[in-house]
């Protein structure tokens, strides 16, 4: 009887255990080898005049690009999702009028032309040459069709946000969108051209609300590639698109790319590294770029940031609603111990303003960022009349939230409750799953927020979204008149120069009142195999190198 | 003392370790003795004893043995070496001080959880076998809630709760009574038709006497046994829940450094990261265990032998 109970005890604890700890990568079932998608790009390649020959310009390679990813799909419609997966799926699927540098201009991408004929209308000229993948060709009625159906479901995505002052497209000719606003708006025009995806008007009014319409099978798009086949929590096949005029030679060259979910970020670099992807789209964790930089077959290329990390003090806890308080805690953070430990020397300072340096034109440098002072938070907060018990533990408890799935701010703020500790200030930590994390925020249920925006390319527009009162996300609750009115000022006059002044003027505001703390920009990091070139950078991990145009000029070397 | 063969019709197959009740040693001081004879004679008793009381010692001296881990150091994921003997993780902080600290919270989760679960199950176990129109009642209840899927509900619990040390021995506690009912509850049913109990009732009418009296001391071997097994089960379940992030932030446990590890995608560079935890979780698991069995045997006059004290025979007589 001894023997025979020990034994399987014992396994079975060494199981547990080991399950535990190994987290063993399941790999995903292969959804496409290399052989079946050469197979499927036969029409495509077809098209151009030097099919089967090596030559990627003239019709593309045969070779498939396979991706990891983190997550599934959780919406196939891009005017409702907003996952990381959702947003890189859909793009290669449905094309936006604008794209962005890396100093947060736009730049032309369906459209050719964008701007203000009077201030309270605008305007976008489009390409003439796009089609959607049946073959019906992409006029301005889409364009008009999209935004129009947009401002009237109310889809809880990114755009909706945008057309607060939108009030009707027109598309007064087949290359050609007039939009009406409410009020005279100097970057609803550039922002809705970037965050908008259009979607075909023929497929998308049959559905009803654009708000509740699933687009989860017969994909038609307008982008470098298609959705075929789904294999739920495995892989997403997109094939090639015969014609995408933003490529060089009009027809992209990976013949298929392939998204494949991974269970996180140590599988996808074990994946990477045995060959079974080609690269991995999310951004690699801070510690693990110098190893991947050293690893051979593997390429690592910068991302320049085009958002920023921040912390928000919410002003209705009556404590937080004090200036004293607020900048107390802003001088307990250890910010460059944020930056050179937990981000490995690949952030920048904002000078804690919500203007951050890589927005060029906007960035003022006098702008200093806060010190790090514990003993000046002490002196801030006794001046302000909290006294300190016999342990230097001030009266002062602070519930601070992040989510558990943004692994580098799940790091800080660590250091953001020992840099409080030290001033005599509780932070207590509670990290949260991501759904009940953006539930509580937009609840207000938190002293201390703690995350992070991947784009903050306007600053007008994000000044306004973050600190009006009733903006989207202003997670402080701030409602100071000087700022709303310097805000709104900004908003409306079309004069650069002047919105330039009053922007920096409201981020001296927010910077010196501590109605945000901004803490840095970070700049991300993605590997991919060195088989593969000629992936165009863009800014950000939404866009990175895995935007339409990048995807669609990748070739493979060698 | 033996027990005739009632429990068969009653007691249900339960858990794998326990003979379900073969023996009631009712004279408690000559029994402990014997049954301590017995079990120091038993070198992986010894072993695996050792080893219990080096963790509990390491997590009640853990101020002595390793600063609290700071917040960050500057050699970030290095490997174990002179001056980290576990190596850093990626926030460069010391591996062996995580792992150290670690006990302390691993250990009170067992303690805590287990005490709790003991507590409710064997009340719940004796008060069932008593009054056997409870009995039926009682046998749902800890049927319905063993068929429970249990690691899903625990991780939806601490979830909607928030993470923290409460939540978890709350929600570890609240899962594991039903098993320790179903051990305890075999062995006290055939307690409770014994016929010292029937001359307990001739001098009392008060069944809490009569129970804390003489079931309660005629169960406590399985209780013990329970204790150990349960405790094992709650660390590897708070680290399971540590490990899916459901852990406490605010306070170091070794389920934490595996998700740490994870989280910082470092899991497949930095092997030291997973290795010292989970050796301290398998030590502390394997150790109970082993120590509940060999206190199983020792308690077993069948398995001790003929006369205590001398070595038992080779081959149990089964």
């Amino acid at each position: 009887m001894r023997r025979r109970t020990v034994i399987p005890l014992i396994g079975s604890a060494l199981i547990a255990v080991l399950t535990l700890a190994g987290c063993a990568p399941s790999k995903p079932a292969a959804a496409a080898d290399s052989s079946t998608a050469a197979q499927g790009s036969g029409p495509t390649a077809g098209s151009g005049p030097a099919a089967g020959s090596s030559s990627p310009v003239a019709g593309g390679s045969a070779d498939t690009l396979t991706i990891a990813t983190t997550s599934d799909v959780v919406n196939y419609n891009p005017l409702v999702g907003n996952s990381r997966t959702d947003y890189w799926i859909t793009n290669l699927m449905y094309p936006h009028l604008l794209s962005i540098d890396a100093a947060g201009n736009k730049e032309p991408s369906l459209a050719t032309k964008w701007g203000y004929t009077d201030p309270k209308t605008g305007f976008y000229d489009i390409r003439s040459d796009f089609t959607w993948s049946d073959g019906t060709p992409l006029t301005a009625d889409d364009v008009a069709y999209t935004l129009n159906a947009v401002k009237k479901d109310k889809p809880a995505g990114t755009l909706y946000g945008q057309l607060t002052n939108f009030v009707k497209a027109t598309a007064v000719s087949p290359t050609r969108v007039e939009v009406a606003l409410s009020e005279p708006d100097s970057t609803v025009i550039a922002e809705i051209g970037f965050w908008g995806n259009i979607v075909p008007e023929h497929i998308f009014s049959k559905a009803g609300s654009v708000a509740t319409f699933a687009n989860d099978k017969d994909w038609v798009g307008a982008g470098p590639y298609t959705l075929t086949s789904v294999a739920k929590g495995q892989s997403y096949t997109m094939k090639r698109v015969d014609s995408y005029p933003l490529v060089d030679g009009g027809t992209p060259r990976p013949a298929a790319i392939v998204y494949r979910v991974y269970p996180d970020v140590n599988t996808e670099i074990l994946a990477l590294r045995n060959g079974d992807v080609d690269m991995i789209a999310n951004a690699l964790p801070p510690t693990q770029v110098k190893t991947l930089q050293g690893t051979e077959g593997i390429k690592v290329e910068e991302v320049p940031g085009l958002g920023y990390a921040h912390m928000t003090y919410n002003m209705k806890q009556k404590d937080l609603a004090k200036l004293p308080v607020r900048q107390a805690l802003a001088a307990t953070v250890d910010y460059d111990a944020i930056r050179n430990v937990v981000l490995q020397g690949q952030a920048v300072s904002t000078g804690s303003s919500p203007i951050m340096p890589v927005l060029k034109d906007w960035y003022d440098p006098s702008l200093k960022e806060y010190a790090y002072d514990p003993d000046q938070a002490r002196k801030l907060l006794t001046d302000a009349g909290y006294t300190s018990d016999s342990n230097g533990q001030f009266p002062l408890k602070f519930r601070l939230i992040y989510s558990l799935q943004d692994a580098v701010t799940s790091q800080w703020v660590n250091l953001v409750k020992d840099g409080a500790a030290k001033a005599g200030i509780t932070i207590d930590l509670q990290g949260l799953e991501r759904n009940t994390y953006l539930a509580k925020t937009n609840e207000g249920d938190f002293d201390i927020y703690a995350g992070n925006f991947a784009i903050m390319d306007d600053p007008a527009t994000n000044m306004a979204l973050t600190y009006l009162p009733g903006g989207a996300i202003n997670y402080s609750y701030v409602d100071d008149p000087k700022l709303n009115e310097l805000i709104s000022k900004s908003r409306t006059t079309t004069d650069r120069a002047e919105q330039k002044t009053l922007l920096r003027q409201a981020a001296k505001l927010v910077h010196d009142n501590v109605y945000d703390n901004i803490m840095y920009t970070q700049n991300l990091y993605v590997a991919f195999s060195d088989k593969w070139s000629g992936f165009i950078v863009k800014p950000s991990e939404l866009l990175s190198i895995v935007d339409p145009v990048s995807l669609a000029a990748a070739t493979t070397t060698g | 003392m033996t027990t005739p063969g009632t429990e068969r019709s009653e007691a249900a197959p339960a858990v794998a370790v326990l003979p379900s009740a073969e023996t009631v040693d009712t004279d408690l001081p000559r029994a402990a003795a014997a049954t301590w004879r017995s079990l120091r004679r038993n070198p992986l008793a010894v072993l695996s004893m050792a080893v219990t009381l080096l963790l509990i010692l390491v997590a009640v001296f853990a101020p002595l043995i390793a600063d609290f881990p700071a917040a960050y150091g500057t050699q970030v994921l290095s490997p174990p070496s002179g001056s980290h003997w576990f190596g850093t993780d990626s926030l460069g902080r010391d591996v062996f001080a995580e792992v150290v600290w670690g006990s302390r919270q691993s250990i009170v989760v067992a303690i805590a959880a287990s005490a709790i679960a003991i507590t409710v199950g064997t009340m719940l176990a004796v008060i069932g076998s008593y009054f056997r129109r409870l009995d039926t009642v009682l046998g749902v209840i800890v049927d319905l809630t063993l068929a429970l899927p249990v690691l899903p509900l625990m991780i939806l619990i601490a979830a909607l709760a928030g993470p923290s040390t409460l939540t978890i021995i709350t929600v570890i506690a609240a899962f594991s009574w039903p098993e320790v009912t179903r051990v305890v509850r075999s062995q006290a049913i055939s307690v409770v038709r014994l016929s010292f109990v029937d001359a307990a009732r001739l001098m009392t009418s008060s069944p809490a006497w009569i129970i804390s009296r003489h079931v309660v001391p005629a169960v406590l071997p399985v209780v013990v046994v329970s204790v150990v097994l349960t405790a094992s089960r709650a660390v590897l379940s708070a680290a399971g829940l540590a490990f899916l992030g459901l852990g406490d932030p605010n306070v170091w446990s070794w389920g934490r450094i595996l998700y740490e590890a994870q989280q910082a995608g470092a899991m497949s560079s930095a092997w030291w990261l997973t290795l010292f935890p989970s050796l301290a979780i398998l030590l502390l698991v394997l150790a109970a265990t082993l120590l509940s069995i060999s206190y199983n045997d020792a308690r077993n006059p069948r398995l001790r032998g003929p006369r205590a004290g001398r070595r038992r025979p080779r081959k149990a007589s089964r």
